[in-house]
């Protein structure tokens, strides 16, 4: 029996290995980039991050709505979605791995990854993400340990809750303290909001659902779980009304900063009519629609439910475009015209201050592969019958 | 005590001498500016403000504004930006960066840190400006540091020494006797976006 399960791969498996070849070719192309310099990467003096920390804002989101999904239930002790604890839990390793892994290609100096530890910052909100993320990451790797230990018996059901208690508050922190980063940069008019540590809690609710939601189908239609129709339809109307959520939250931004109509209406020009204007119908649009799917029982179909959930993420992923690149956007000295070759790069879109190039497409699509390959690995091993 | 600049921007001919005199005193790459010359008119060099008839021409000169309450210095990771002490000025460790550029993000003068997007490249052979100047590194970041191998002999910075115009003056803003607190308290002034609260120690005289 043995004998044949090893000579016979799972398509998970050889999901995993393609991403692994993938990831490794990332590698490569992050080389040419550390040794030709970050001259190649569409980044500059005036937008100084770009597509690398747009996906750490992502994919960090993307990993919360595994764990939540997982442990709110436990911590408090309501019925939860079927037997998917263990699947959810690993789609947020896999992501928070894929979001350390953007910020590690971001660094213009990775040789000098240890002075975080060394010479650490606690004032820093950057430090206090990676002191959160990795308490996160480690936490994860317990809890879905812990899992396993109490169907064998050997770990108790209170611990299993306790623990559960524990990563909820610290999914929380980390969606928080991620939109810190951002939020408490009082350089930038777009990002310094009270309501950017919620407001990332409720994006990372949406995407990170969703993303629990395709996984769950797909693992059900090639049959290597079972899960009722009922949890699905469960997570279905949650993932509606964490979209809901989120959308308001937009509107009470776009309304504060617009109502005054003094600088800020400036910023909601850019997003409605400027140039981060298709990326933000996309999100508007994607979600509305995602919503409708989510609260119509008759068009609550495995298809559409997989529509749905994609079109949350993209529309997720959008929102962190327009945060970060609307971010650099608006200059705070206006007549100033800060030229050269290190300012700005001459071959941006759509009047966009920051457009990435080839490179930074190619190491972004190593990480993601990255974070596939843990992803179908994990869930190959866990869903085995 | 804390080190301070005062402009006087009546007296600016927007030669551009100090932005050159600030390339050469610190040995910058190609490419690469701590301090630039700016006019209200427009983005071209010597854009004149407002419509002709009535058109001015004025000019300011931007750089590290060595806040007393730097946003930069609280987002680095590593503790690399870092204000010194005794002086007050707002330094950059190379050897520490780790060129996470976070203090780019949180700086709201747009511009003043520049990265090092490449390895160092450099119009001569040879390097220019004073011995002590560190050297420049690849993929960390830098700034106007107000001449500190200078300062530190008791030196002005680079930029002062050569202006035409003698349009800049450097000293302890806690020395109310220094000649740069005295400008501040007999002429008018402005400083750069005061509503970020960074308390910024260049002063601009209008």
């Amino acid at each position: 029996m043995v004998e044949t399960a090893k000579k016979k791969l799972s398509p998970l498996a050889i999901a995993g290995i393609v991403c692994s070849a993938v990831a490794a070719a990332g590698i490569v192309f992050w080389m040419i980039q550390l040794s030709g310099g970050m001259v190649q990467t569409g980044m500059r003096n005036l937008d100084s991050w770009g597509l690398y920390i747009t996906c750490f804002m992502f994919f960090v989101g993307l990993s919360a709505g595994g764990l939540i999904i997982s442990s709110m239930p436990k911590a408090f002790g309501i019925q939860g979605f079927g037997n998917i604890s263990k699947i959810a839990v690993w789609t947020a390793i896999s992501c928070t791995c894929a979001a350390i892994g953007f910020v590690v290609v971001d660094l213009g100096g990775p040789q000098r990854l240890w002075e975080l530890f060394a010479y650490s910052n606690l004032s820093s909100p950057l430090m206090w993400d990676i002191i959160v993320i990795s308490v996160y990451l480690i936490l994860s790797i317990v809890l879905i340990w812990a899992m396993y230990g109490e169907e064998k018996g050997k770990v108790s059901h209170t611990a299993l809750r306790v623990l559960s208690v524990v990563s909820l508050v610290t999914a929380v922190l980390v969606h928080s303290v991620t939109a810190w980063i951002f939020g408490l940069q009082i350089s930038h008019e777009f990002w310094y909001t009270a309501l950017l540590g919620p407001w990332f809690v409720s994006s990372a609710l949406v995407c990170g659902t969703a993303l629990v939601l395709i996984v769950a189908i797909a693992l059900r239609k090639a049959g290597r779980i079972e899960l009722g129709q009922e949890n699905i339809v469960k997570m279905t109307k949650l993932l509606g009304g964490f979209i809901m959520v989120d959308l308001y939250f937009f509107g009470c931004d776009l309304l504060t900063s617009a109502f005054p109509q003094g600088s800020g209406l400036e910023v909601v020009q850019m997003l409605v009519e400027g140039p981060l204007a298709p990326f933000f119908w996309t999100e508007i649009i994607g979600c509305a629609v995602a919503a409708v799917i989510c609260f119509v029982p008759s068009l609550r179909k495995n298809g559409l439910l997989a529509v749905a959930s994609a079109l949350a993420i993209v529309g997720i992923f959008c929102k962190r475009v327009q945060l970060l690149v609307g971010g650099f956007q608006i200059a705070n000295i206006d007549s100033i015209a800060v030229t050269g070759p290190y300012a700005t790069t001459a071959n941006t879109v759509g009047g966009l201050v920051y457009w990435p190039t080839g490179i930074e497409f190619m190491v972004t699509l190593g990480v993601v592969a990255l974070g596939g390959a843990i992803l179908c690995f994990g869930l190959d091993k866990i869903t085995r019958k | 005590m804390r080190y301070g600049m005062v402009i006087d921007m009546g007296r600016c001919l927007g030669c551009h001498t100090c932005e050159v005199a600030c390339k050469s005193t610190n040995n910058l790459p190609e490419g690469i500016f701590w301090n630039r010359v700016y006019n209200d008119g427009g983005p071209s060099l010597d854009s004149p403000t407002g419509t002709w008839p009535n058109n001015s021409m004025s000019y300011y000169t931007m750089s590290c504004q060595h806040c007393e309450n730097p946003a930069c210095v609280k987002v680095c990771p590593v503790g690399a930006t870092y204000k010194d002490p005794e002086t007050g000025v707002v330094r950059q460790d190379y050897d520490k960066c780790i060129g996470c550029r976070m203090c780019m993000a949180a700086c709201p003068y747009t511009g003043v840190r520049s990265f090092n997007w490449e390895d160092p490249k450099y119009v001569l052979a040879f390097a220019t400006g004073d011995a002590e100047v560190p050297a420049h590194q690849k993929h960390t970041v830098e700034k106007c540091t107000f001449c500190y191998q200078r300062i530190s002999k008791g030196e002005t910075p680079g930029c002062m020494v050569l202006c035409p115009g003698r349009a800049r003056y450097f000293g302890d803003l806690d020395d109310p006797n220094s000649e740069v607190s005295q400008l501040i308290a007999t002429r008018e002034w402005k400083r750069l976006l005061p509503e970020k609260g960074t308390n910024p120690s260049v002063y601009y005289l209008v």
